[in-house]
């Protein structure tokens, strides 16, 4: 397992290069002079005068060849050193760490709504196959995938904020609400609805998967085996089937974290949820390439880790792989 | 060959096989598939809404009409109601499906052609190529999709033409890796092998045998590619990023309906109508490629031949 551990994390440092590399290429092919718009906090005072502009251009590497530009980024980039925001003239870590714990409560609330709607139509979907149940929620699987998350926030703001009045119509919580209590379900009412928006555009894809790799399962001698000795239905599906079937739907659902973030980026912007998608969204439309490209930075090492879960999760539910033989 | 023959006339009293060229059998079996059916006639009358549409009625999408403001659906001469400036929503809806459909047509065409063009070099000439490509594409795949769709358009800008470029750079990974999987295992068919022995070039025996093969699965990814080039589309133009007003597309149509909602409060009727016609055109044309994709995939899948 250990041996298994380090050859997945070793991976992934080529492709945590490559990435950043791409990233870099990227941030190098935005209009717009470096000089003028990240790091310094008055740069326009500077740059006026030639020999100043000549030493900065050196001290800042600008003239050295992409690869060794992209050697000087990494390296500040690894000790943390970020950069200015052109736009709220901070350093960008500080405004990130500040978004993230926003988006990962978004998140996670949303991850946990997808599996607890998920699993229990998929187990079912699977069970009754071909039923009406199984009928009614593979067109629900194809209205969900087809869905634009945008719009289907939007309905559900007009719906349930402005018509009904149940929720509140954006951000994160109420000025002026004081108590302990009192904030925390003001915090909770303003989590619904993005967060169910969220969760449930996932679920639609969940539900295919968890139906499908259950109805693999069921097709094995093993499951009859376990009917043929009198085992209950609800000990063979949960015991033996589903113990099996997790292994692919463990790993397309922690694949799946990092579409979070990129639906959270558009729930974030629609309901004004101070995250790090919608932080993004801000520093695009005001230009400012430090902040987005470090906030794709930031979603980037996201996706690897949770693509590293996703392997260390498979290799805990599946002995083969642990114990390192091939996966069949 | 005669045995052969014999042993083909008795496989047919045997089973049911049925009978017909290959794309007689894929139209069979696509026409049986409901669901694919309904999709392909509302795509049809989607595209024909936005393409001749704008033909049969006397307003276009810029036109104002004061009196119209807010105006609600089914009232006297709009259907689907009117915006904020009084301009017709369904007339706005034909034209913007036009520049939706074009945009994701021709990006889906442009990212399965490459993704088809990477797949063929890939799985067919194997080796460091092969690895070369695939390690780019696993890359490419780990970068978290949407935001670096906004991070292009902020280096391409906006329009038309750049929407397509954007849509179009990172959208080819998936079909290359399908068609490589297919072409490595028609690689090692017989009748490739004896096509090289018979002295075929390489490019033609990857063009006229190998290709063919592979046609089924790009189709149906080029049917996901679009369906994802429209949801994108109209994404990026809903947050202001794609297509530009004044030119309407269903994204961006959306874009500022969201203050109006807002403001009209609960007093007044809210303008629902803004936001529910264009997204639910979003929604029913995606829905529809994705039906058809699935047919497709039925329909073209050769393995599907003995169970029918």
């Amino acid at each position: 397992m250990k041996r298994y551990l380090i050859v997945r994390l070793l991976e992934l440092i080529p492709i945590f290069f490559l990435i950043s590399l791409i990233i870099f290429i990227i941030l190098n092919a935005m209009p717009g002079d470096p000089l003028l718009t990240s790091r310094l906090e008055n740069p326009r005072a500077i740059v006026r005068d030639p020999a100043k502009i000549a030493e900065l251009r050196k001290y800042y590497h600008l003239d050295d060849p992409l690869i060794v530009r992209y050697g000087f980024w990494l390296a500040s980039f690894l000790k943390g050193d970020l950069g200015f925001s052109s736009m709220y003239k901070q350093p960008v870590l500080g405004i990130i760490l500040k978004r993230l714990p926003n988006t990962l409560t978004l998140t996670i609330t949303a991850w946990l709504i997808g599996l607890v709607v998920a699993f229990p139509i998929g187990i079912y979907s699977a069970i009754k196959k071909y039923s009406f149940f199984d009928y009614f929620f593979t067109v629900l699987a194809f209205i969900g995938i087809s869905l634009p998350t945008f719009w289907f926030a939007l309905m559900a703001i007009i719906l349930f904020s402005v018509v009904l009045g149940w929720f509140p119509i954006s951000g994160v919580q109420t000025y002026g609400v004081t108590g302990t209590w009192n904030i925390f379900v003001d915090r909770i009412k303003h989590l619904t609805l993005p967060a169910l928006v969220l969760g449930l555009v996932q679920v639609a894809y969940w539900v295919r998967y968890i139906r499908t790799s259950l109805l693999e399962v069921l097709d094995q001698d093993y499951i009859r085996t376990a009917y043929s000795k009198g085992a209950q239905e609800r000990r063979v599906i949960l015991k033996h089937a589903l113990r099996n079937a997790m292994i692919p739907i463990i790993t397309i659902i922690a694949l799946d974290i990092p579409y979070f973030f990129g639906g959270a980026l558009i729930v974030e912007t629609v309901f004004s949820w101070p995250g790090m998608g919608r932080l993004m969204y801000e520093a695009v439309l005001a230009s400012d390439y430090n902040l987005a490209i470090n906030c794709l930075m930031f979603i980037a090492v996201i996706t690897l880790l949770s693509n590293l879960l996703a392997d260390v999760l498979y290799a805990l539910v599946d002995p083969r792989i642990r114990l390192g033989a091939k996966a069949v | 060959m005669l045995f052969m023959k014999k042993k083909i006339e008795q496989l047919q009293d045997s089973a049911v096989i049925p009978i017909g060229t290959y794309w007689q059998l894929v139209r069979k079996r696509f026409l049986k598939h409901r669901l694919a059916l309904v999709g392909l006639i509302i795509l049809v009358f989607v595209a024909l809404l936005s393409f001749l549409g704008p033909f049969f009625v006397k307003t276009t999408y810029d036109e104002f009409d004061l009196s119209a403001i807010f105006a609600p659906p089914f009232s006297e001469g709009h259907l689907f109601g009117a915006d904020e400036l009084g301009r017709d929503v369904l007339v706005r809806i034909m034209y913007g499906g036009r520049i939706s459909l074009f945009v994701g047509f021709v990006s889906s065409l442009i990212t399965t052609a490459i993704g088809l063009l990477v797949g063929l070099i890939s799985g067919y000439f194997g080796g460091i190529v092969d690895r070369l490509l695939m390690r780019f594409v696993d890359v490419m795949l780990s970068i978290p999709l949407f935001p670096i769709l906004l991070i292009l358009t902020m280096v391409f800008g906006s329009g038309l033409t750049n929407t397509i470029l954007v849509l179009s750079v990172f959208g080819w990974m998936g079909v290359s890796r399908l068609v490589r999987g297919v072409v490595l295992s028609i690689r090692e068919n017989e009748y490739i092998m004896a096509a090289r022995v018979l002295g075929t070039k390489r490019i033609k025996v990857l063009f006229r045998h190998i290709l063919p093969n592979a046609m089924p699965i790009t189709i149906v990814s080029m049917t996901l590619n679009l369906s994802y080039a429209i949801l994108s589309e109209s994404s990026l133009s809903y947050l202001g990023l794609g297509i530009q007003p004044p030119t309407p597309s269903w994204g961006n149509m959306l874009q500022r309906s969201m203050n109006y909602i807002l403001s009209t409060g609960h007093s007044k009727v809210v303008p629902w109508w803004l936001v529910f016609f264009p997204g639910f055109m979003i929604f029913i044309t995606v829905l529809s490629v994705n039906f058809l994709g699935d047919g497709l995939r039925d329909a073209l899948d050769p393995k599907f031949v003995s169970e029918a």
